[in-house]
């Protein structure tokens, strides 16, 4: 099971390692450790094997200044803590299943309409059972965008804005991000202004939307994820293509 | 600085096993992937002066070598979710990250640069010599003979390319690319 496919493969996993591959084939071989678990094995072997020549290099202090420099160029994205990450910590797996949050999500549609329902009737019943259910609307987002792709009209993301400010995007399904490029999301608040550049990330994960800057989402507010060289736009604008997009509309 | 005192005490604590240091490692990049930044202070307390030691055998340099090691961090941070222990060590995965980042630099530095400052010195068998005795990869390289061996730690420990080497040991790219082939293979059969 440890053996890879081909010797071939063994080989260039092992140049791999060593570092003696040249640029376009290095690219090429981290794309295959994402999609190639026999490849993926035999780089992880090598990687072992070699691995103690590592300990033999001196130990040198870095200069004072280099690990506030590291966490400045850490804040870029704002990350909180991600469902899939808290899932590997516990080793539950309910936060990856795809199925689990459909249910979830056609549930949420359902239970929004019920307590629409009730919210009606709610206006003429006791101002205690009302506030109540103001308190339960605070944990429901106010606006949801649902972010499409334009060619394949797959659904992408879910963008949820909160009362309180609050902004995420959830992704309903994997996106692949190529070595050296990033996913960044923008959102479309003026167009007098243009897109501004909300949240950066490496991979397709529940991300804290940054949109401190931005005055209140509103109705049919646009947002969108572009492909971006790593770090992001380098001119604050979207440069990549544009992966999924969609309004904002509110909620009942 | 008051924390570098804790840094050295933590790094030369001899009751810190690899064992134990690797099962540190494994859950503070956890924790990164989680989104706990202290976790990923946690990593650089621990590993920065060995990883700059490591970029610096690559770059020469101390300037680029904290540079590899800062975008080394960059990437461990973004990345750490990809990290499977189920695959490999936690040491392996991210000393691969911070050996990467320092051959792209030596490779873009010395696009313009043929001569490397510092690597007329090298001595792979000093480098041999620190390997621990119990170390299967010393065992099994000392089994090789030199000059085929050297290119397996001119390669890993300096970065050096396969022409890099033919011109360091005087012999055709050909001959260098076959020693390289033949002593990977060589370490592969002994140590599985």
């Amino acid at each position: 099971m440890n053996q890879p496919d081909t010797d071939a493969d063994d080989v260039m996993a092992a140049d791999f390692v060593m570092g003696l591959l040249d640029d376009a084939e290095h690219a090429a071989a981290e794309r295959r450790i994402e999609t190639d678990g026999g490849f993926a094995r035999a780089v992880s072997a090598w990687r072992e094997r070699l691995a103690d020549l590592d300990s033999t290099a001196e130990e040198t202090a870095p200069s004072p200044a280099l690990w506030q420099r590291i966490a400045d160029a850490t804040k870029i994205a704002p990350i909180d803590a991600l469902p899939s990450a808290r899932a590997a910590l516990r080793g539950a797996t309910i936060w990856d299943d795809i199925k689990f949050w459909r249910f979830a999500g056609i549930g949420g549609a359902l239970a929004a309409l019920l307590f629409a329902t009730i919210m009606v009737g709610a206006l003429t019943t006791s101002r205690h059972l009302r506030n109540d259910l103001i308190a339960l609307a605070q944990s429901k987002p106010v606006y949801v965008a649902v972010l499409v792709n334009d060619t394949t009209r797959e659904a992408g993301a879910i963008v949820n804005a909160f009362a309180n400010g609050r902004v995420e995007l959830v992704p309903l399904r994997p996106i692949e991000v190529p070595p050296g490029r990033t996913l960044q999301v923008w959102t479309l608040w003026d167009r007098a202004v243009g897109p501004k550049s909300i949240g950066l990330t490496g991979q397709s994960r529940t991300l804290q939307l940054n949109l401190e800057s931005l005055p209140e989402t509103v109705q049919n507010q646009l947002f969108e994820i572009t492909l971006e060289p790593e770090g992001g736009s380098p001119i604050g604008r979207p440069t990549g293509p544009i992966l999924f997009k969609g309004n904002a509309a509110r909620t009942l | 600085m008051t924390g570098n005192g804790t840094i050295t005490a933590g790094l030369r604590d001899p009751a810190l096993s690899d064992q134990e240091r690797e099962s540190q490692l494994a859950a503070a990049l956890a924790r990164c992937a989680a989104g706990d930044r202290a976790a990923l202070q946690v990593i650089y307390n621990s590993e920065a002066p060995r990883m700059i030691g490591v970029a610096r055998r690559i770059l020469f340099r101390q300037d680029l070598a904290e540079e590899a090691v800062h975008d080394a961090f960059i990437r461990i941070w973004r990345g750490a979710a990809g990290f499977d222990a189920h695959r490999g060590s936690a040491r392996g995965w991210l000393y691969a990250v911070v050996r990467n980042r320092a051959l792209s630099i030596h490779r873009n530095e010395h696009r313009y640069d043929s001569s490397s400052e510092g690597a007329e010195d090298l001595d792979c068998e000093v480098t041999l010599s620190r390997l621990p005795e119990t170390s299967a990869l010393r065992r099994c390289l000392e089994q090789i003979d030199r000059p085929r061996r050297d290119v397996v730690v001119l390669a890993y420990v300096h970065g050096m390319s396969h022409g890099e080497l033919a011109g360091r040991l005087r012999v055709p790219l050909g001959t260098v690319k076959s020693w390289v082939r033949r002593s990977l293979f060589a370490l592969q059969e002994c140590m599985g």
